[in-house]
């Protein structure tokens, strides 16, 4: 692909306009996402992506009632708003803003176009087969707790090009916090999780969070003897230590220190980082990017657990402006349910933009 | 459960979050501290969550009179055992353990399975003296179905340098090997 052309997005509207059911909902998400296979989305490299968001949450919110406006804006200094994501499903949590359950077709397109204008394209198919995930749960279970109608947006404070302000997208095993101020943004806090972690869909064989499995793997595998005695924690580690609910914490980085890698090694753990850090658009990921390149040789790497092909394991990425955390959930079969979180000490909700 | 306000509690938490057989712990407890070290003071901020399957017998140990809340002096009472299960010694010689903050969840959401109580503990004996230092931690609480994690915060001192952290294997047990420089040490007096 040239990295330089500008590429041509059929609108989700126009998509969405020729699904009749929900069940030709999913085949929306395959085209959309899933089956992604090359460039759809416009995202021209260089260009500020905040007019674009905005532009997209405004055109959501003129699809929207006065009654759904006031269910989806909410101030910019409004706290509890901000921190109120879980990696819970509805019931045992309860969210606020539009429930996607609630909406028309009309309001549901204009909310995937707003993803699609918000995420990078690995970033939106990531984040659909976390949803697909989901929705396969709620068949498997018949619990309507589950599945797609359960996703929730919300807006802090107004869309906008020059004031700060908040996208949250979310349900179970999803928490999108995309803070943006100006020409910046951030991902951070964020969650990506997925049950099941794998799923068949349309004939395909579905991993949401497969990447971050063959990457850590990838990465451990590169390691020489006495770097893994570094990277692997000589103690399980079961849970996110970080998750939902620890934002303004930071735990002392363990494992093995990015200058203690080879430059491949660190390329590696970059790439992996990228799975989380790439999942907004791209020219916040760019940023984000060369940021944590900067940073690398003071990055971390830690792993606990199975190291054995195939076996799922605990990992962690800490650096001056990154914490991540990969958890498989359980010990029945780990590798069946994953939780993952995504922070920036420096700057969660982008505060370093408009705290004062 | 002995009253019916309890089981409605149940009933009602049965009803918004049966968890179980859907991959969320149900057997465990979870019990997840951050240790914060620094020049004035330790504190040990503890996320407990226990799972569905549990749930039960933790509740029964802090609404003592059934009736669904969690009133100030019930949480007191079981932070107050629950200190008891905690053990934290400064280079051998044992701390006290102050509470200094607790947020308990609605009962619902404890009997759920998806509740976290939150627990700050201040230990005693400071300020430190300059040199390194060993922080040992256990903790006994509901061992057996206690899942544990223990972590060193980054100190927000400079003058702090956590130097190793050591766990067994299902992190009841830990130590932090520390050092206070002597500028702060003299700074802090």
């Amino acid at each position: 692909m040239d990295p330089g052309a500008r590429l041509t997005r059929p609108s989700a509207s126009a998509k969405l306009g020729r699904m009749q059911t929900r069940a030709r909902f999913a085949l929306a998400v395959l085209a959309l996402g899933l089956a992604h296979a090359g460039p759809v989305f416009s995202q021209a490299p260089g260009e500020p992506p905040t007019g674009q968001i905005a532009t997209a949450a405004e055109a959501l919110l003129a699809t929207l009632s006065d009654a759904q406006r006031s269910q989806a804006l909410f101030s910019f200094d409004d706290e509890a708003q901000r921190k109120r994501w879980s990696n819970l499903p509805t019931g045992p949590f309860t969210r606020a803003g539009l429930r996607m359950g609630d909406l028309t077709e009309p309001q549901r397109a204009a909310v995937l176009a707003l993803l699609t204008a918000a995420l990078s394209p690995e970033g939106y198919t990531k984040v659909m087969a976390i949803v697909e995930a989901d929705e396969q749960l709620r068949q498997s279970t018949g619990r309507a707790m589950f599945g797609r109608d359960e996703y929730y947006v919300s807006f802090v404070g107004e869309p906008s090009t020059t004031s700060p302000w908040l996208l949250q997208f979310g349900g179970h095993h999803l928490a999108l916090n995309i803070t943006l101020a100006g020409d910046q943004g951030t991902l951070a806090p964020s969650h990506t999780a997925a049950q099941p972690a794998t799923y068949e869909l349309e004939g395909r064989t579905v991993q949401p969070l497969g990447r971050e499995v063959e990457l850590s793997a990838a990465l451990l595998r590169s390691l020489d003897e006495k770097q893994r005695e570094q990277a692997i924690l000589g103690f399980q580690v079961r849970d996110l230590v970080l998750g939902p609910g620890r934002d303004g914490q930071t735990i002392q980085p363990e494992g093995i220190k990015g200058s203690e890698l080879t430059a491949r090694q660190r390329e590696l753990l970059l790439e992996l980082a990228g799975e989380w850090t790439d999942i907004p658009h791209a020219a916040l990921a760019r940023a984000k990017r060369a940021e944590l390149e900067a940073h690398v040789e003071d990055t971390w790497f830690a792993w606990s657990g199975p190291t054995e092909a195939g076996k799922s394991a605990y990992f962690r990425i800490q650096g001056p402006t990154v914490h991540i955390e990969y958890a498989p959930q359980g010990r029945d079969d780990p590798a069946t349910h994953v939780h993952t979180i995504y922070r920036d000490p420096t700057n969660e909700y982008g505060a370093r933009w408009w705290a004062r | 459960m002995g009253t019916l306000a309890r089981r409605a509690v149940l009933l009602l938490a049965l009803a918004a979050a049966p968890l179980a057989a859907l991959g969320h712990r149900v057997h465990e407890y979870l019990q997840a501290t951050v240790v914060s070290i620094e020049p004035e003071a330790i504190r040990l901020s503890i996320n407990f969550t226990p799972g569905i399957e549990v749930a039960d017998e933790v509740l029964a140990r802090i609404d003592w009179n059934s009736d669904g809340l969690i009133a100030e002096s019930e949480g007191a009472t079981y932070a107050e055992l629950l200190r008891r299960d905690l053990a934290l010694r400064l280079d051998r010689g044992a701390m006290e353990l102050e509470l200094v903050a607790a947020t308990f969840p609605p009962t619902a959401e404890l009997v759920a399975g998806t509740g976290i109580i939150q627990l700050v503990f201040a230990a005693g004996a400071l300020p430190l003296a300059a040199g390194p230092h060993v922080l040992a931690f256990e903790n006994r609480h509901f061992a057996g179905v206690g899942v544990y994690l223990f972590n060193a915060a980054l100190p927000r001192s400079s003058s702090i340098e956590i130097v190793r952290q050591k766990r067994n294997d299902d992190q009841s047990v830990g130590e932090i090997e520390f050092t206070l420089t002597e500028t702060s040490a003299a700074a802090g007096r």
